[in-house]
C-alpha cells in the first residue's frame, strides 16, 4: 500500500484543471488515468470552443488539452501521473485500487477528486447492436485520433451539439452524412453548428426517430419514422435509408460507478444525465475529502468541467491544509465563471438539476 | 478505410505493424488500437454475443462499454478499442464469455 495525499481520478479537462489549482496551492498530486495520454475526450475534439477567453474559447479541443497539460509543467516536482492505469475501486477507508496491464496497485489517499467524466448513452430499437452502429463520440475517436473512417455513408441520430459537431467533422473527413435525425420537434444543439451542416446540404429531420436497423452482421440500412406532437409514430411515414454507419448521439450519462461503490450518497437526476453524487457548494461528496468535478457530477460542456475542476482542486487542497495563497479570490472567481457559463437556456436545466443534489455541509 | 488528408489534422506517415487476425497475417499502423486497425481493414465484427451469438462491434471506442472484447495473445475479454496494437499480436474473434487459460 502506497500512501498518497491527493489522488485525482481522470485526466480530462476537469481532472487536469483540478491538478493545476491543487499544485499551485502546494499540494502533492497523483493523477490516475486509464488512457494512454492525458486530456480525456479533448484529444479528439478538432472544433473550436465557445464561451469566454478564460475557458479557452475559440481554441480547438486538441489544443486545449495540450495547454492544460503544459500548465502542470512548472509543478512537476509535486506531480505524479499514472497512465494506462484503471482505477478499479474506491473504498470507505480511502483505499484506491488500480490495474495497469497485469499489475495491481493499492493506494491510500488523504483526499480524492473523482473526475471520471461520462459515457455515451444507447438508444433502444430493433437490431441496435449491429456492428456499424456506434456512439457519435466513438466515431470521432476513430476518425480524429486514429485516422480511420467509420464508413462511406452515415446517419446521425440526435441533433445535440455532439451530433451536429461530429456530423460536420465526418463531412470534413470526406464521409457522407445522409441525414441527422432528431426526435424532438426542434434541433437540440447550437444554431451555428446546425447552420454549418445545412450549408453543406445535410438534412436535419426533426420529429423523426429510428424504428429499426437492418443488416446481416453489419448495418446495411435503417428505417425511420415521423413522430407527432405526443411523440407517437405516424403510420405511413416510414422511410428507409441506406447507410453503412449509424451514429447514436442521444446524450451522456455520468460515470458514477466508483462513487456508487464507495456508497457515497447518490441521486438520479435527469437534468444532469443520470446518477450523480450529492455535493456541497465546495463539490465535496457525502464521503468527507472525496470531491467531484466535470461530467461525473452533471453532464455539461468541457468549459464548465474545467472551472469545476479548478474549484475542486482548490477546495481539496485547502481541506488538506494547503490553502491557496489567493484562495478566496479564486473561489469567488470560479463560482462567478460557473454562474455565467450556466446563464443560457442549457444552463437553466443544469442549475435545476444541481439544485437537487446540493446539500449543506452540516445537514 | 484510412483518412488521407484532413483540413485540420495532420495525417503523418506511420510505421506499419504486422499482426495476426483469426489466423491471417494483416497490418495496421503505429498508434492504432487493435479495433481501429481492424476497422480500417474492413472488419467490423469483433466478437459474438454470449446468449444469441449475435455479431458485436465496438460501440464507445473509449473502453466503457465492453462491446469490443477479443482474445489477444490467448487472453480473453481484452478491450480492443483501447489496447494499442503491437507487432506480432495474435488477435482472435471471441465467441461468448471467453476462457482464462
Amino acid at each position: 500500500m502506497t500512501e498518497k495525499d491527493l489522488i485525482i481520478i481522470g485526466g480530462g479537462p476537469a481532472g487536469l484543471s483540478a491538478a493545476r489549482t491543487a499544485l499551485e496551492a502546494g499540494q502533492k498530486v497523483l493523477i490516475v488515468d486509464r488512457n494512454h495520454e492525458l486530456g480525456g475526450q479533448l484529444i479528439k475534439q478538432t472544433h473550436k470552443f465557445f464561451g469566454s477567453e478564460k475557458q479557452y474559447a475559440k481554441t480547438r479541443g486538441i489544443t486545449i488539452a495540450r495547454k492544460l497539460i503544459a500548465r502542470l509543467e512548472p509543478f512537476k516536482a509535486n506531480l505524479e501521473v499514472a497512465l494506462d492505469t484503471t482505477v478499479l475501486g474506491i473504498y470507505k477507508d480511502y483505499v484506491v485500487t488500480t490495474l495497469k496491464g497485469e499489475t495491481y496497485g493499492k493506494y491510500r489517499a488523504k483526499a480524492i477528486i473523482v473526475a471520471t467524466g461520462a459515457s455515451e448513452k444507447v438508444l433502444a430499437f430493433e437490431n441496435n447492436d449491429l456492428p456499424g452502429i456506434y456512439g457519435a463520440g466513438a466515431v470521432q475517436t476513430l476518425m480524429n485520433l486514429y485516422g480511420v473512417l467509420p464508413g462511406k455513408e452515415v446517419v446521425m441520430i440526435g441533433s445535440g451539439n455532439i451530433g451536429l459537431i461530429v456530423s460536420y467533422q465526418l463531412m470534413q473527413a470526406g464521409v457522407t452524412v445522409k441525414a441527422v435525425i432528431e426526435a424532438q420537434p426542434r434541433i437540440g444543439g447550437y444554431k451555428v453548428h446546425a447552420s454549418k451542416l445545412r450549408r453543406l446540404g445535410v438534412p436535419i429531420m426533426t420529429s423523426t426517430t429510428i424504428k429499426k436497423a437492418f443488416g446481416n452482421d453489419r448495418l446495411e440500412k435503417i428505417q425511420i419514422v415521423g413522430l407527432d406532437e405526443s411523440w407517437k409514430e405516424i403510420p405511413g411515414t416510414e422511410q428507409e435509408l441506406y447507410a453503412d454507419t449509424l451514429c447514436v448521439s442521444v446524450g451522456l450519462a455520468p460515470m458514477h460507478q466508483l462513487l456508487s461503490m464507495a456508497e457515497i450518497r447518490m441521486r438520479c437526476v435527469n437534468e444532469l444525465g443520470g446518477i450523480v453524487p450529492e455535493i456541497t457548494v465546495d463539490l465535496e461528496t457525502s464521503m468527507a475529502n472525496v470531491f467531484v468535478c466535470g461530467d461525473v457530477v452533471g453532464v455539461e460542456e468541457a468549459s464548465s468541467a474545467m472551472v469545476e475542476g479548478s474549484l475542486a482542486g482548490l477546495e481539496a487542497a485547502a481541506k488538506l491544509g494547503q490553502v491557496h495563497p489567493d484562495y478566496l479570490n479564486r473561489k469567488i472567481e470560479y463560482l462567478n465563471q460557473l454562474e455565467s457559463l450556466r446563464c443560457g437556456p442549457f444552463g437553466k436545466k443544469t442549475l435545476c438539476g444541481l439544485e437537487r443534489i446540493k446539500v449543506n455541509r452540516n445537514a | 478505410m484510412r483518412l488521407k488528408k484532413h483540413p485540420i489534422l495532420d495525417v503523418p506517415e506511420r510505421k506499419e505493424i504486422r499482426f495476426v487476425y483469426d489466423g491471417n497475417e494483416v497490418s495496421g499502423y503505429e498508434g492504432d488500437t487493435i479495433a481501429s486497425a481492424l476497422h480500417a481493414l474492413g472488419h467490423r465484427v469483433l466478437s459474438r454475443s454470449i446468449k444469441e451469438n449475435r455479431a458485436r462491434g465496438f460501440y464507445c471506442a473509449i473502453g466503457n462499454c465492453g462491446s469490443c472484447h477479443m482474445i489477444v495473445n490467448d487472453v480473453p475479454n481484452v478491450k480492443t478499442c483501447i489496447t494499442r496494437l503491437e507487432p506480432g499480436m495474435i488477435v482472435k474473434s471471441q465467441k461468448g464469455l471467453g476462457r482464462i487459460v
